[in-house]
């Protein structure tokens, strides 16, 4: 039979520059993907839903001595004996930095899941860059693109991405500065106090994170049985179990004990945790981050399990 | 000599070539295992530490693979144990001596293969061979070539016989005239015979320069060689040669067609050389044994024959006086009567007239005649009775006081009698009543105990003669006989000196008797006399072969070179080389010889008379041991550990009790169908109790259960149509009535068809006797019988009061209802008394009329009032099982559909429709009631006695 995983594109380590090209061609399509989910995220799309500088209307507040007269909305004030103070909706633009990780490990994709791990990754970045950019945000990517205000912000990182040179692991991140969001996608199969040292500088630098892992289903469930060579894509160990099925239970807890501590730390670290399996739908990893991003904890959709939350 | 282990292919163990490429092969496994990318592997390592993931089979696998293909390779080399050592010494001829008398039919074909092997050696070492048979009756031991040798040794074959080994070594002798032999070989069956030192010596004085004796092991070596028919079973005697261990036989008893009877135990104690058996069954059952055989062995040892010496004589019983039938102790017959009546048939002539019956016996032809104290026979019965005897007849006498004054010169007495009788121990006599002597050595009752406890009081004497001793077969302690005996010609004459009742002796009374004339009884002829003929001239009679008995045990028709033997009496044949062991004589009564003397005993050969070292073998073939079945069984057990060690390895019993897998719903399943097998499979599990209910049931229940729901009346179908219509008219009359007057409330009238229809559900069937009608059949009628016995009641209607009245005889219809009742057991009848219970059961009635009126209605007559003549009434215990009338109650029933009557009554009187109607009511409910009514006569007494 044939194996249960494969890596998508066969490429040779050593040639980087061929890998880059085929993430390229890689990025049309999931820009495409990633406008149409997109599109049904934004349909439920409310704002920021804080009072603040917009056109938007937001609430009626009583006056306050001191507030500017011109803020007083007469034509609700006369309707009663108080002055009425006309609030808008907070529209301040923010800086987010989206980054995905794009190791060969994440090229992965098993015979249970329609993508590889990297396209899906890809495809919630650029649906993200499109949700946020339509609402005004700028859009960076550390070490790939600097911040941008635009509509086509996600054009502008799919084109910026197609002509990255290939990085592993989490970029140079002293750039980003102040009071930013940051999105990390990946599928964090270290130990979890390995990402945490990469992670806690950032976190405590004051960059509100949303890490969203990402799974194939493989890797969750441990479909293999009888002996079974495993190969690492990245360092390209190998291992032989005689009975893959025996130690299925076993590697089940490990892997979803390192799952556990963690969205635990980023828990404590104040970011939220989602992870997301490659069978599932992307949109429900979109909401949930998007959710997130916009200070309201997705509502647990079903299929989606979230990991952590904003305190 | 040659090596301890030998290859019968020796070609396949450069096979064991090919075990380095087995072993490169055998390293390839396991398969290569599937190769699977997977990321989180840092994951997986962490769990997989533990586990050791050898990438090749471990070398134990891989040596017990190999041990397996080795196993193979050898075992279809077929290696062999056979260290058979073979050296002839070639200085001269080889001598083979072999034994083939009966005990060597069993490994004849290994005893073969040891002296083809013999034959071959001396073929290789070019010496001639001299080869003799020591059970045939000529010998050929002149050196010859091997090839000669080898066609003499095929053409050989067992003989039923003992073997005659000086013969033999005479023959030898005589044929090597002097040359020395260079190896002398006695292929023995181990078994001493007579003559053996003479052999011995004579093959020693040929000096041979080695001389060996080959035996087999001898465990087939036993013989029966006596069967006797005691009391209660048949004893047989067998020995045998190796008395090492104990050893348990089956003897079976054989009819002549050769189906086993009877078995029993032989049961050799360790060290013991011979055993009895005991055949307990029944008397009847042993004259049919024509054969013994020991189970598993096939020899002509093994084998026992019977002829007619074991089968059931014919004893004719004759008494002088008739005597009482009041005093049967005291006649002279009852005490032989019943000491034979188990061991012989019993005739009795029906009349005292000995002329006449004495005749009669003799046609019967029996084996021997009893005369208890007959002193004189009619004149013309002696001359037959003489014939008879010298045929071959047995006349045995017993004295008493008739015998004691016949004359002297009864020529039917074994020796002279002196007139009159000697009493001993009378009052007038001083002498003492005399016990027995010990029983002299020859004679039928040699061997039995002295029978200390008998007393002879009276007896006839005998005059003393010459020839006295040796007939006398019993006699008392003070020497005169008791039991003599003559023989004449073929018969025998034997007489008691004493009475055959216990007047004179006791020895009626002792258990000696018995067992003293069974002995007597078996040596007469079975046969009776030999038909008049053949043996009339004294001479032993010669007997032509009959079947004969081959060395494998079986008896066959074909007598070859055998020739008649010559039967002396009393003296038992000896089998040889011209008479065989088998069956001697005709169909009709042929005699046994048989191999072993009665007495004979196995001993083994003895091969010391050689005077000369004599290296001592087995048969070959014996440790030939083919190690390719082991090797076999060894490579199966290797393949086996295999698989189980592969199965291991590869999970399979880890993985049933492991967590949830798809596999293991199906183990379940699989486990489940098994165990649902097994117990579908046990006896006794009421799984058809499971059935739902309604799946029993059987058409025409529901007319069943309809039919038992209310009380219908019904009918006999007659098969009138006009008789038919009015019976069911009546019915409906009546039922209507009942429904209108009564609280039974039948339901509609059923016509039955009495031969078919079940009867059980109705309490009376109405059943109008029509003489046109077709006569019911003997089955139909005893299904009435059936219904009658089990508490129905059927009312017979012969609706012929009138036409009875004008004949005054029997009309047609009472002579079918007579006919119909012949055949039933029918109780005695009497017309319903005033006070029956029919007469109240529901109206008071004096009489029942139907249609007519005037005809009794006869009821089963009661017991009590019968024997009693008790006024107070009731029998009623039990319902009349059938009612007889000529009144036609139907016909005064009946109504049409309108509800009017059919028929009018004879006389035209509604009142009588109406009695007709009350009649039929209350025969209802003495059918429903029983006796019920009949108690409420009791009533007031019941009251008084509870004081009131």
């Amino acid at each position: 039979m044939a194996s249960i995983g494969q890596i998508v594109e066969q490429t040779p380590s050593s040639e980087v520059l061929s890998r880059a090209q085929a993430r390229a061609a890689l990025v049309p399509d999931c820009m495409v993907e990633a406008k149409r989910i997109a599109n049904t995220v934004i349909a439920g799309w409310h704002g920021r839903r804080k009072r603040g500088m917009g056109e938007n209307f937001w609430q009626f507040r009583p006056y306050a001595e001191g507030e500017s007269l011109s803020r007083i909305d007469w034509r609700r004030s006369a309707r009663d004996d108080h002055t009425y103070v006309r609030d808008r909706e907070w529209e301040a633009a923010h800086t987010v930095w989206l980054w995905a990780d794009m190791s060969p490990s994440m090229m992965y994709r098993s015979t249970f899941a329609h993508v590889s791990k990297e396209s899906r990754a890809l495809v919630l970045m650029l649906a993200l860059a499109e949700i946020l950019a339509r609402s005004g945000e700028r859009i960076g990517c550390p070490g790939i693109m600097e911040p941008v205000s635009a509509r086509n912000a996600a054009e502008r990182l799919a084109a910026a991405i197609m002509h990255a040179p290939l990085t592993t692991g989490l970029p140079e991140t002293s750039m980003i500065r102040g009071q930013s969001d940051i999105v990390l996608i990946g599928d964090f199969l270290d130990d979890a106090d390995k990402v945490m040292e990469r992670i806690a500088p950032l976190g405590r630098r004051g960059l509100r994170g949303h890490v969203v892992e990402i799974a194939d289903p493989a890797e969750e469930t441990f479909p293999y049985a009888g002996r079974t060579e495993f190969t690492d894509p990245e360092t390209g160990e190998k291992l032989v179990s005689g009975r893959a099925e025996m130690i299925r239970e076993d590697y089940q807890r490990a892997y979803l004990a390192r799952r556990e501590a963690l969205g635990e730390a980023l828990r404590r670290l104040g970011w939220s945790f989602v992870f997301h399996r490659t069978d599932h739908l992307a949109s429900e990893a979109l909401a949930a981050v998007h959710g997130y991003l916009s200070g309201m904890p997705a509502q647990k959709p079903g299929g989606l399990q979230s990991g952590g939350g904003m305190p | 000599m040659m090596s301890a282990l030998a290859f019968a292919n020796p070609a396949i163990l450069f096979g064991l070539i090919a075990l380095p490429i087995i072993w490169w092969l055998l390293r390839l496994t396991p398969p290569r295992p599937k190769t699977e990318v997977f990321p989180p592997l840092r994951i997986l390592a962490s769990v997989l530490k533990r586990e050791e993931t050898p990438s090749k089979s471990p070398w134990w696998l891989t040596l017990l693979r190999m041990l397996l293909a080795a196993a193979v390779i050898l075992a279809i080399a077929d290696p062999v144990m056979n260290p058979r050592a073979n050296s002839l010494n070639a200085g001269g001829p080889l001598v083979l001596v072999i034994d083939n008398g009966w005990a060597t039919a069993a490994d004849w074909e290994r005893r073969v293969e040891t002296a083809d092997l013999l034959i071959d050696d001396a073929e290789s070492a070019d010496v001639p061979v001299s080869i003799a048979f020591t059970a045939d009756a000529s010998h050929e031991p002149v050196p010859g070539t091997a090839a000669a040798a080898r066609d003499k040794l095929a053409a050989a074959s067992p003989k039923p016989l003992v073997p005659d080994r000086a013969r033999a070594a005479e023959a030898v002798s005589e044929a090597m005239n002097g040359t020395r032999p260079g190896t002398l070989v006695i292929l023995s069956d181990g078994m001493a015979a007579a003559g053996d030192n003479e052999a011995l010596s004579a093959l020693a004085a040929l000096s041979p320069t080695d001389m060996r004796l080959i035996e087999g092991d001898g465990h087939s070596a036993v013989a029966l060689t006596d069967a006797v028919n005691n009391a209660g079973a048949m004893s047989v005697t067998a020995t045998r040669l190796s008395t090492s261990a104990q050893q348990l036989l089956t003897v079976n008893a054989l009819d002549t067609q050769g189906r086993a009877l009877a078995s029993g135990v032989l049961e050799f104690a360790a060290g013991a050389a011979t055993a009895t058996a005991e055949i307990a069954s029944p008397f009847e059952l042993r004259n049919d044994f024509a054969r013994l055989n020991i189970e598993g062995l096939a020899t002509a040892g093994s084998a026992h024959l019977l002829d007619d010496g074991f089968k059931r004589r014919r004893i004719a019983l004759l008494a002088g006086e008739s005597g009482s039938d009041f005093q049967p102790l005291l006649q002279p017959l009852y005490y032989i009567s019943r000491a034979l009546q188990p061991y012989a048939d019993i005739i009795q002539p029906n009349t005292a007239d000995l002329s006449v019956s004495i005749p009669q016996i003799l046609e019967g032809n029996p084996s021997a005649i009893i005369m208890a104290d007959i002193g004189r026979l009619p004149a013309e019965t002696y001359a037959p009775l003489q014939q008879w005897i010298s045929r071959g007849g047995t006349l045995i006498r017993f004295a008493g006081p008739r015998l004691a004054a016949a004359p002297a010169d009864d020529p039917l007495v074994p020796v002279i009698l002196r007139q009159g009788e000697r009493a001993l121990g009378g009052a007038m006599s001083w002498s003492e009543p005399q016990s027995l002597a010990d029983f002299p050595s020859f004679g039928p009752f040699a061997g039995m105990p002295r029978a200390a406890d008998i007393t002879v009081t009276r007896q006839v004497l005998a005059e003393p003669t010459p020839a006295l001793a040796e007939r006398t077969w019993a006699s008392l302690a003070d020497g005169t006989p008791l039991i003599t005996e003559k023989e004449v010609e073929a018969g025998r004459i034997v007489l008691f000196h004493t009475s055959a009742e216990a007047t004179w002796s006791n020895l009626p009374l002792s258990g000696n008797f018995v067992e003293m004339l069974r002995r007597l009884v078996q040596l007469a002829r079975a046969g009776g006399a030999a038909s008049s003929g053949t043996g009339t001239d004294g001479a032993a009679v010669t007997l032509p072969p009959y079947r004969l008995l081959t060395a494998d045990g079986i008896l066959t028709t074909e007598t070859g070179t055998a020739r008649p033997i010559p039967i002396a009496a009393g003296e038992t044949p000896v089998a040889s080389f011209d008479h065989p062991p088998g069956l001697y004589g005709t169909e009709d009564g042929f005699t046994a010889v048989n191999l072993l003397a009665p007495k004979a005993v196995i001993a083994p050969f003895d091969a010391a008379a050689a005077g000369r070292p004599v290296v001592r073998e087995g048969l070959a073939g014996g440790e030939a041991v083919s190690l390719r079945p082991a090797l076999f069984a060894a490579a199966f057990a290797l393949l086996v550990l295999d698989s189980l060690v592969v199965l291991f390895m590869n999970g399979v019993f880890s993985r049933i009790p492991r967590g949830p897998r798809p596999s293991r719903g199906a183990a379940a399943a699989a486990i489940a169908a098994l165990a649902f097998g097994l117990v579908a499979f046990v006896p006794g599990q009421p799984l058809a109790q499971e059935m739902p209910p309604g799946s029993g049931a059987k058409p025409g229940d529901e007319q069943i259960l309809e039919r038992l729901d209310t009380t219908h009346l019904a009918y006999v179908v007659t098969g009138e149509a006009d008789v038919d219509r009015l019976s069911e008219q009546g019915m409906e009359g009546l039922s209507q009535f009942l429904t209108y007057r009564t609280t039974l409330e039948p339901g509609a009238p059923v016509g039955l068809d009495i031969s078919k229809d079940e009867l059980s559900f109705y309490p009376i069937i109405y059943w109008p006797i029509s003489a046109n009608a077709p006569m019911p059949s003997q089955a139909t009628i005893s299904r009435i019988d059936a219904y009658m016995r089990n508490g129905g009641t059927v009312l017979f209607d012969t609706r012929d009061q009138y036409s009875a009245l004008d004949g005054g005889g029997t009309t047609p219809n009472g002579e079918r209802l007579q006919a119909i009742l012949a055949n039933i057991d029918i109780p005695p009848l009497e017309p319903t008394p005033s006070d029956h219970v029919l007469t109240r059961s529901f109206y008071l009635l004096t009489n029942f009329p139907g249609r007519y009126t005037g005809s009794p209605l006869w009821v089963e007559a009661r017991q009590e009032a019968r024997n009693t003549g008790a006024q107070l009434s009731s029998s009623g215990d039990g319902v009349t099982p059938l009612l007889i009338t000529g009144n036609d109650f139907a016909g005064a029933w009946a109504i049409d559909t309108q509800g009017a009557p059919v028929m009018p009554t004879v006389p035209p009187d509604e009142m009588q429709r109406e009695y007709a109607y009350r009649a039929g009511v209350n025969i209802m409910m003495y059918m429903l009631t029983g006796n019920y009514k009949a108690d409420q006569v009791h009533v007031p007494a019941l009251l008084e006695r509870l004081g009131q």
